[in-house]
């Protein structure tokens, strides 16, 4: 009995710091539980009309990933629109490309962005949209933004949810963004190695990357994306599955069982691996990106198949073995569209700009007027000359675009014939199962038919469980 | 308790309420970005993983992983600290050399062994090629990519093995070697009957360490391979990553979660229980 009365009776101290520890408790799981409140899960709406904006210094940040791109937008928009806003500073954060959507989904779960204007890839709208974490901007764009001045289906890729038919645009649906960046493949070929004139068919082009590589020891025929990571290997497959006739799926019906892993789509798996696969370079089976630019630069590939937003890179006789100027370089690289087989779709790369709708009211009147300044014919001109794909059609016949670079006529020519992924909430886990089991296919890791076949009943198994709640997910 | 209450209402906060909060949201639907209301499921997030295939793959992925690292990393931790410890001389430099690699981030290794184990343009192949050994696809096959794995993680956490067992050897006393010697017992005899029994136990605490490492192992894979070719190198926590943070199946990732906190707590006592046998024996 040394210590009778700490018995019964609790000292000072260590009643504050119980009571301390349960408060602690309490506003920790309230803090966990803020996210269960129930809300409208449905996108909030932007005003139609531009808030009055604020005269206080302003930071408007961005989120992209970490490329070329990402710092032209930076530079850019912090030289012309601090013109006409010289109290905003532009910030464009950049994360790893296969951390870009785990970075904005993740802030967008906990309700809270660092950033205002997420730079969404338009596949990633409808699960933004869904989660009611970006603004519907419909009455916005119907005030401030003249939509003619756009190829519809650019409009509806980059902002319209529900997803556009390939080609089209439905006046009547919502819409979430804007266009950002326009971007397809392109198709990067030596001509001093296979002439001046690019194959015109997909057949055509195996056969003489087949021949490129069998005439020149130590380059490889083809250079395209394998790696899992990202849409790599997706965008790859999907690019063969349109050329040779396949679908993804039946959006009326969301069937990709039977649709993908059809006939056609068979045949361009077929394709892929058996035919395209054995003209790379041993040990491409995870290039991206970087890892196809670099091959090309090094003179290493006969053809190769890279997003043009991404091949600026090629030009610079830094960068280069093929040559000291820029010059050098394009008497050796030529672009073109990509060639057609059964059909003639490319990918739609490139993305929009959308609101946050955790960002404070300022900022995102801040927001909305970057995009309605930005979408400025004038201002889509500079962003051309400054190396961006602008969206208007009128921008796009420009000669500031046209002249910028030696791939900008293949973007123009391009655009009537793009095909884009499933825009649905559940993008994200539909894309990572392509990207592995296209890259089992292309690494002899599965048997390439054995391949559609699984993404098919995986990817139908994640549609008809639905963006239902977090059970599931295997 | 005044004293101690911030750190303990840090831990609260940091470590003991999250995980309780994750045993909680796994046995409900939740998802952290469709927001609504947590529904409970019971144990039917718990019964399909258990009963899914692709987690049975990740879990023999993790199991060949964890075997073939800690193996390996044992037998040569535990050569090298054997051998560092007959030196008289250099020991101290020896030791700090060996023991860099564990000093950088995983991250930061995985990417230049990345470089280096790249086919076309890594330091490995090229050497390879000089010695007329050809190329070989270290990251993009199936067999080579986990084999790659092991490697790079066996470089890094090997002192940490070789640590503890110097340690342990050091302390093993002198006059039983002197005693051995007076015996003419031969080197192999001394190192059967007396070194290896005194540090057995220490190894051992060791090699559980870098089991449940192992076992949580995420970064190398995610900058080495992505769980490529395909999903072939892809370990358990990996898929927990992707459960989690692509679908955000956070109820799910939850209860994926717990399991392999308590596999880990499971064998830990399996383990501590035949350390302890040990010593009493």
């Amino acid at each position: 009995m040394r210590y009778p009365k700490r018995i019964r009776r609790l000292s000072v101290p260590r009643r504050t710091a119980q009571l301390a520890t349960a408060a602690m408790l309490v506003a920790t799981t309230m803090a966990a539980c803020g996210q269960d409140d129930g809300a409208d899960s449905s996108a909030p709406k932007a005003p139609a009309t531009i808030p009055e904006l604020t005269k206080d210094p302003l930071t408007l940040s961005f989120i992209w990933f970490d490329w070329p791109p990402a710092h032209a937008l930076e530079d850019f928009a912090n030289a012309e629109y601090a013109k006409e806003r010289p109290n905003v500073t532009i910030k464009v954060n950049t994360v790893p490309n296969a951390n870009w959507h785990d970075a904005m989904f993740t802030q967008f779960a906990a309700h809270k962005t660092d950033f205002d204007i997420p730079i969404l890839d338009s596949q990633h709208i409808g699960e933004a949209v869904t989660n009611g974490n970006i603004l519907d901007i419909t009455d916005f764009v119907k005030k401030n933004i003249d939509v003619k001045a756009y190829n519809p289906y650019l409009l509806a890729a980059y902002g319209q949810f529900p997803q556009a038919e390939t080609g089209k645009r439905d006046e009547n649906a919502s819409m979430y963004g804007l266009p950002l960046l326009g971007d397809t493949w392109t198709m990067i070929y030596r001509k001093d190695l296979i002439g001046d004139k690019p194959p015109q068919t997909w057949d055509q082009m195996i056969s003489v990357a087949e021949k490129c590589q069998a005439d020149h020891p130590g380059v490889s025929g083809l250079a395209f994306h394998q790696a899992n990571g990202s849409d790599a290997a997706a965008v790859t497959y999907n690019t063969v599955n349109g050329v040779y006739g396949g679908n993804l799926w039946n959006a009326k019906e969301r069937k990709i069982e039977g649709v993908l892993n059809d006939a056609a789509g068979q045949e361009a798996m077929d394709v892929l691996v058996n035919k395209m696969k054995p003209l790379t370079a041993k040990g491409s089976g995870n290039w991206f990106i970087d890892e196809v630019n670099a091959t090309v630069a090094q003179g290493k590939a006969c053809i190769a198949f890279n997003w043009i937003a991404a091949s600026g890179g090629l030009l610079d006789p830094k960068q280069s073995t093929l040559g000291t100027t820029r010059e050098q370089i394009l008497d050796k690289l030529g672009f073109a569209t990509l060639p057609s087989q059964k059909t003639n779709l490319v990918p739609l790369g490139g993305m929009g700009m959308h609101v946050s709708a955790y960002s404070s009211k300022a900022n995102q009147a801040e927001a909305l007027n970057f995009i309605k300044w930005f979408e400025r014919a004038d201002i889509q001109k500079k962003w051309a000359a400054a190396g961006g794909v602008p969206s208007r059609t009128d921008a796009l016949a420009s000669p500031e675009f046209l002249d910028a670079g030696p791939f900008n006529q293949v973007y123009a020519d391009s655009v009537p014939r793009m095909r884009d992924m499933w825009n649905v909430p559940e993008y994200a886990r539909l894309v990572d199962i392509e990207n592995t089991n296209v890259n089992a296919a292309l690494n002899g890791a599965k048997e390439p038919e054995d391949a559609l076949d699984d993404i098919a009943k995986e990817q139908q198994g994640v549609l008809d469980s639905g963006s239902g709640k977090g059970g599931g997910g295997l | 308790m005044a004293f101690i209450s911030p750190a303990l209402l840090l831990l609260l906060a940091m470590s003991v309420f999250p995980l309780l909060w994750a045993l909680y949201l796994s046995f409900t639907d939740y998802s952290a970005t469709r927001g609504g209301p947590a529904h409970f499921v019971w144990f039917e997030n718990y019964t399909a993983i258990l009963t899914s295939a692709q987690v049975h793959t990740r879990a023999l992925t993790t199991l060949i992983y964890v075997v073939g690292a800690v193996t390996l990393q044992t037998a040569l931790g535990f050569s090298i600290a054997y051998l560092i410890s007959r030196r008289t001389h250099g020991r101290g430099l020896l030791t700090t050399l060996f023991l860099v690699p564990m000093m950088l981030s995983p991250v930061v290794v995985g990417l230049f062994w990345r470089f280096m184990l790249d086919a076309q343009f890594g330091v490995i192949n090229s050497m390879l090629d000089s010695l007329g050994l050809g190329q070989v696809e270290w990251l993009t096959q199936q067999r080579t990519a986990l084999i790659s794995l092991i490697v790079v993680d066996t470089w890094q956490w090997t002192p940490f093995i070789m640590l503890i067992a110097l340690a342990g050897l050091t302390a093993v006393p002198k006059y039983l070697y002197e005693a051995a010697s007076i015996d003419r017992a031969s080197e192999w005899f001394r190192f059967r009957t007396i070194t290896l029994p005194l540090v057995w136990p220490l190894l051992l605490i060791a090699v559980l360490f870098r089991a449940i490492e192992a076992f949580r192992l995420f970064d190398l894979v995610y900058i080495l391979t992505s769980g490529g070719p395909g999903v072939s190198t892809e370990t358990l926590s990996f898929h927990v990553y992707k459960v989690a943070f692509l679908g955000f199946n956070t109820g799910t990732a939850s209860a994926y979660g717990i399991l392999m906190v308590l596999v880990v707590i499971v064998l830990t006592q399996l383990y501590l229980r035949y350390l302890n046998k040990l010593k009493e024996d």
